[in-house]
């Protein structure tokens, strides 16, 4: 048996352990997210055009995070549209900043891993990775949306008739609570794969100036930064459609009476 | 009748936005956009602090497009460039340096330059009294600070005091991964596992000390954290002993200089340590609350309340982390795909050690959910025996 399938298996085993149905359900969303990412990679190699499997890609992969992760639609669904409308900004801020920084392919410290690659392939390495950046910040964007949104379901219930703009302040109130450790995460998830980047740049004496413009090193901050961008782009607009969503509900009950 | 909601919904953002917009927030705001401008100034007035000299081009002559094709049918363009830039920092300063520039379709290590981009240059020389050079990359500062100033401005005006403690916490954890960095390389790479766990221990002390101060709380979280990162990795470590590292491949690594597994293992314990925080954090602040409302809960009580929250938290961040090591792989699995790769090679050499590090980052995060909610029970229950 090959490693990792010895560890998925243990991962399976106290995913179930622990959550139970929810657990196995867990550990599913995690194997569809893989087939639809490599089912990406697939796809751009077959030409498909990168933009295009990017919001496909982009918008299967939220709404199996999301749908899968909760039960209680009220939650989820607002949590969707929150984060497809962030998932639209953040494309264009992305297409924007990749276009500015052209930190597309690989770097002058791949040249090792490259040796004997054909790397001139007819697919424009900048859109696939605009493909890649929106990728890494989708799972942050579900997780943030989903805590805002679930946070918001339980202030309605228990207070029914709070007014839009308690709400909405109460929306950015769950967002100060959670910003500080989300962040933390997304953090700690970057700096882990940048530890033998930056051993090789303090091993090579690089300097501040060289540092701040390396292909590779500017790559992987733009993904940092622009998956704090979509946490707390989630966190109004999270608010803003719950907002919107609960009068519309509301709007429903009426007219039927 | 949508259009109404939404003016409404503007409305009371408005509403809102002007409420939330107190005097400090202006200033703030009026602050950061101040200093906002003052540090794209300077980063797009930097060049005479380079080394190195930076050319801005001036004037760009692209040749014809020659076509290639390599033996796995995969066809491009290359493309002659000739720019001619002006110096900007140097003794030379002011003068036009011809500059040879070959780029493709695809971009992949090469790319096109256009009229006003400014780039470092290499192998700078004269002859007959003219300059030229060959370019060595795009000046990027500028989108550095560009992006991480818009970032900073949004924190700080949308989550206020929390988004300053955040921001905090990121600076900190920053220095001191350059300082133990610093010392991994003084050793020579030996006690890797040693320096980096000993950080990861001093990460989550100051990160959680800034996110919910010297509390119960802190030390509840704390306790978890460690327990939970502990065992995943122990497992992790285990599983991989037993099954002989099969389908591993460590030489895949990107940018090693030292022995990758134990770098592969910080490496793990690193990334997973921020989820494994959060989730931790989370489920403490719900017993705390149910303490508070109820302070004859039992402790099995809380135990089952702790792991019902822990249950719908773990998926979703175990996909953060999946998805963040993942993507990092697409590139590179492309190019692999595209050279006549099988999927399992390209897997192999590509993927494998991010799904490892995924699936024990995993594992890590589930632990913790147990873990967790007994420390909390236990805490909470000896406090209401007193």
């Amino acid at each position: 048996m090959s490693s990792i399938t010895a560890l998925g298996l243990v991962l399976l085993c106290v995913m179930v352990l622990v959550g139970g149905k929810q657990g196995w359900r867990s550990f599913l969303s995690l194997l569809l997210n893989f087939g639809f990412l490599f089912f990406a990679i697939v796809l751009i190699e077959l030409h498909v055009p990168p933009m295009f499997v990017t919001i496909t890609t982009g918008v299967i992969i939220l709404a199996i995070t999301i749908f899968m992760g909760e039960d209680d639609l009220r939650t989820t669904v607002t949590a969707f549209y929150s984060s497809l409308i962030v998932l639209a900004l953040l494309i264009f801020l992305i297409v924007f900043i990749s276009h500015w920084a052209m930190v597309q392919g690989f770097g002058a410290e791949d040249s090792d891993d490259l040796e004997g690659m054909s790397i001139l392939i007819g697919i424009s390495y900048l859109k696939v990775s605009v493909t890649a950046i929106v990728i890494s910040t989708l799972g942050a964007i579900a997780e943030a949306a989903m805590a805002i949104s679930a946070g918001l379901t339980e202030i309605l219930e228990t207070h029914p008739q709070i007014s839009n703009s308690r709400l909405i302040e109460g929306g950015m109130g769950i967002g100060r609570q959670i910003i500080g450790t989300t962040l933390n995460t997304l953090f700690f998830g970057f700096f882990g794969g940048f530890l033998s980047l930056f051993i090789w740049f303090a091993g090579l004496h690089y300097s501040f100036g060289m540092i701040f413009n390396n292909k590779i090193f500017v790559a992987e901050l733009i993904e940092i930064l622009i998956s704090f961008l979509g946490v707390l782009l989630t966190v109004p607009i999270t608010s803003l459609v719950m907002v919107r969503r609960r009068n519309l509900l509301v709007d429903k009950s009426t007219e039927t009476k | 009748m949508n259009s109404k909601i939404w003016s409404d919904c503007i409305k009371e953002v408005k509403s809102v936005s002007i409420l939330q917009l107190s005097r400090p927030k202006k200033y703030l705001l009026v602050g950061m956009i101040i200093f906002g401008v003052l540090a794209l100034i300077f980063v797009t007035h930097n060049q005479s602090l380079y080394q190195r000299p930076i050319a801005q081009v001036v004037s760009v002559s692209n040749g014809q497009a020659q076509r290639t094709e390599d033996e796995f049918k995969n066809v491009d363009h290359q493309t002659e460039q000739v720019l001619s830039t002006r110096l900007m920092n140097g003794k030379d300063r002011g003068k036009k340096v011809t500059v040879q520039n070959t780029y493709s379709d695809s971009q992949p290590l090469d790319q096109q330059y256009r009229v006003g981009n400014q780039l470092f240059l290499s192998q700078l020389k004269e002859k007959d009294g003219k300059l030229s050079a060959n370019p060595a990359g795009l000046k990027r500062d500028t989108v550095v600070v560009f992006l991480s100033w818009l970032v900073i401005m949004i924190l700080l005006v949308t989550m206020g005091r929390a988004g300053g403690f955040a921001l905090i916490s990121v600076v900190i954890n920053t220095i001191l991964f350059l300082l133990a960095v610093s010392i991994d390389l003084h050793n020579q790479g030996s006690h890797v596992l040693l320096i980096f766990s000993t950080l990861a221990l001093i990460f989550t002390i100051v990160s959680l000390l800034l996110v919910l101060g010297p509390t119960k709380k802190m030390l509840a979280t704390l306790g978890a954290t460690v327990a939970g990162t502990t065992v995943a990795i122990l497992i992790g470590v285990l599983v991989l002993q037993l099954t002989n590292n099969r389908g591993v491949y460590y030489e895949s690594m990107q940018y090693v200089t030292q022995v990758p597994r134990p770098l592969f293992i910080a490496e793990i314990l690193l990334g997973s340590l921020g989820a494994v925080m959060d989730e931790s954090s989370d489920i403490v602040a719900t017993l705390f609350e149910l303490k508070r409302i109820d302070p004859q809960v039992s402790r099995l009580q809380l135990f089952m309340s702790g792991r019902s929250v822990g249950k719908s938290i773990m998926g979703p961040l175990v996909n953060v982390l999946f998805l963040i090591f993942m993507a990092d792989t697409f590139t590179s699995s492309l190019l692999y795909l595209k050279n006549g790769n099988s999927w399992g090679y390209t897997f192999n050499m590509n993927m494998s050690l991010g799904m490892v590090q995924s699936l024990i980052s995993g594992i890590g995060i589930v632990l913790a959910v147990p873990v967790v909610s007994l420390l909390g029970a236990l805490l909470l229950g000896r406090r209401s025996n007193k």
